[in-house]
């Protein structure tokens, strides 16, 4: 009865706010429901990569239809040389080689509230709104200058999940 | 879309209002016994009355004993019992009011004030027994007519509605299909013998209710079908034989590797019945909606791993059309809810009344779940 072996999305949220935010995605009906699986939010993106290598990896080699996406915050601090690049390449160099093709790191420069503040808008909306019309044509919001970084990743992504998770 | 639920001296309910202006889709938490059934016997009362259940009498007789002298806040009988529901409907605003009092020597429950307004304007309006209704009269004299009503039952479900334009026509049926639910799945049977659209809140009539609504809507066999096919990959059909005059049976065929399985509807598993009937909600709401559904614990029964699909599922449906209020203390529905989405219930002892907040106005540290597994949202 396990839908697992069926193509399918784990997003593991670094916090509450990207969960909701994964919840909007969950919740746009361009989206197939139940392809999209949000798991319990960690408390910060360093406990998102530990949960990842010590638990998923193991998950995903046993389900080779599993596609996860990591949720975290550039948060980066510019005076101690962090840089959103730098905190990619920091997770995305913990993903195993054999799993870089079903591993996508994602996530808000600073933090998601950062962005509900400046749109006026819920996190569920901004996720329900960045779900709109892909994957042939992303939302214009994915270019804000807090999410424009993610536009390789997201079209890796987009490119891996456009056969299963989309309704339209 | 209910805008508004105001609530005076009834049970627990004190000065009550349930603000749900904008909510498409809202979540009620609380701790045991903080008044999260008793807004749904509100619901229900309001649901009675529109079914025609209009006798103060029958309404306490009800399973539920919806309306009793004992309902009064703590025995408080000299100020009246209150309800006003507030909703939005055909981008129109229909305001019901109810009021009872218990004068001494009563036994029963009378009705002071009743009315219904649609934008404002009065369709009908009661003082104790005498009834005004705002239409013109038919007559030369160009009055509005009036009528008496026994002090013991409810004026609207016994005004003759005009046409199915009439505002009471729109109300007392918007009112009567609402869906109010805290099944029993071991109750529900797939036997029918009649066709409803009206579910009953332990879900036993729902093999009435599937038949009703695939003889008025055929195409809700497709959103059923969608539903169930996503959950239960090997389904093949749903059948609902004629077993006699008047009587069907729901049997539910399976395949899988060219191997056939005929289930009757009884003996599917309590969670597999809470799919089927989470089916026929997102059917009604497409078929005959918009419509308002309150679904208590909606996620008992349920494996964790369908728990979120469940809600979100529900929550899906009910976006751009409806409006649905469920209650839970499972951590992962309430994790499938915005803060601002999500109405904190809250009572400081069984000798006060039933608080509410929204949760993104209460200050608390860390996760939602942590939170209330600590206990620690107050209000």
């Amino acid at each position: 009865m396990s839908n697992l072996y069926k193509p399918h999305l784990l997003v593991l949220p670094e916090d509450e706010a990207n969960e909701q935010l994964a919840n909007g995605i969950k919740l746009s009906l361009n989206i197939n429901n139940r392809t999209l699986i949000i798991d319990k939010p960690v408390k910060g993106w360093m406990k998102v990569v530990k949960k990842y290598t010590e638990q998923v990896v193991a998950e995903m080699r046993k389900y080779p239809s599993r596609i996860v996406v990591l949720l975290i915050d550039f948060d980066c601090d510019a005076k101690k040389g962090d840089t959103p690049e730098k905190r990619f390449f920091q997770v995305f160099n913990e993903i195993p080689d054999d799993l870089k093709s079903r591993t996508f790191v994602l996530g808000t420069l600073d933090e998601p509230e950062d962005l509900k503040t400046k749109l006026s808008m819920s996190l569920e909306n901004i996720g329900e709104t960045l779900a709109e019309d892909c994957p042939d044509k992303p939302n214009p919001l994915w270019n804000d200058d807090m999410l424009k970084h993610n536009t390789p990743e997201l079209e890796r992504l987009l490119e891996t999940v456009k056969h299963f998770l989309f309704s339209k | 879309m209910i805008q508004r639920l105001y609530v005076h001296n009834y049970r627990c309910l004190e000065n009550f209002e349930l603000n749900l202006k904008d909510l498409q889709s809202a979540l009620l938490i609380g701790k045991n016994g903080t008044g999260k059934s008793t807004i749904s016997f509100v619901l229900q009362l309001f649901q009675s009355i529109a079914r025609g259940i209009n006798s103060v009498k029958e309404l306490g007789n009800d399973p539920l004993y919806l309306l009793r002298p004992k309902d009064f806040y703590r025995g408080r009988f000299e100020e009246p019992m209150r309800f006003e529901i507030e909703v939005l409907l055909n981008n129109q605003v229909y305001v019901y009011v109810l009021a009872f009092d218990l004068p001494k020597n009563f036994k029963k429950l009378r009705v002071i004030e009743e009315r219904l307004t649609v934008s404002d304007k009065p369709v009908y309006n009661r003082k104790e027994a005498l009834v005004t209704l705002t239409r013109k009269s038919t007559g030369s004299n160009n009055q509005e007519p009036q009528f008496s009503v026994d002090w013991h039952l409810i004026a609207l479900p016994v005004i003759q509605e005009q046409s199915e334009q009439d505002p009471l026509h729109i109300f007392r049926s918007w009112l009567a299909n609402m869906i109010i639910m805290s099944p029993i799945p071991s109750i529900i049977k797939g036997v029918s013998s009649e066709e409803t659209f009206e579910i009953i809140r332990d879900g036993s009539n729902f093999a009435d209710w599937f038949t009703g609504l695939l003889k008025i809507y055929p195409a809700a066999y497709t959103t059923i079908d969608n539903y169930l096919r996503e959950i239960f990959p090997d389904l093949l059909d749903i059948q609902n034989k004629t077993i006699g005059e008047n009587a069907k049976s729901m049997v539910i065929q399976f395949e899988a590797n060219k191997v056939n399985l005929k289930l009757d509807f009884d003996d599917l598993s309590d969670g597999e019945k809470c799919f089927f009937l989470c089916a026929l909600v997102l059917a009604a709401n497409k078929c005959y909606g918009p419509i308002f559904c309150f679904w208590d614990e909606p996620d008992n029964y349920l494996s964790l791993p369908e728990v979120g699909h469940f809600i979100m599922a529900l929550r899906r449906s009910f976006r751009e059309n409806g409006q649905i209020l469920v209650t839970s203390h499972n951590e992962e529905s309430i994790r499938k809810f915005p803060n601002e989405n999500i109405l904190v219930l809250d009572r400081k002892s069984h000798l006060e009344p039933t608080l509410i907040r929204l949760l993104s106005d209460i200050p608390f540290e860390g996760s939602v779940a942590d939170a209330l597994i600590r206990g620690e949202i107050e209000l």
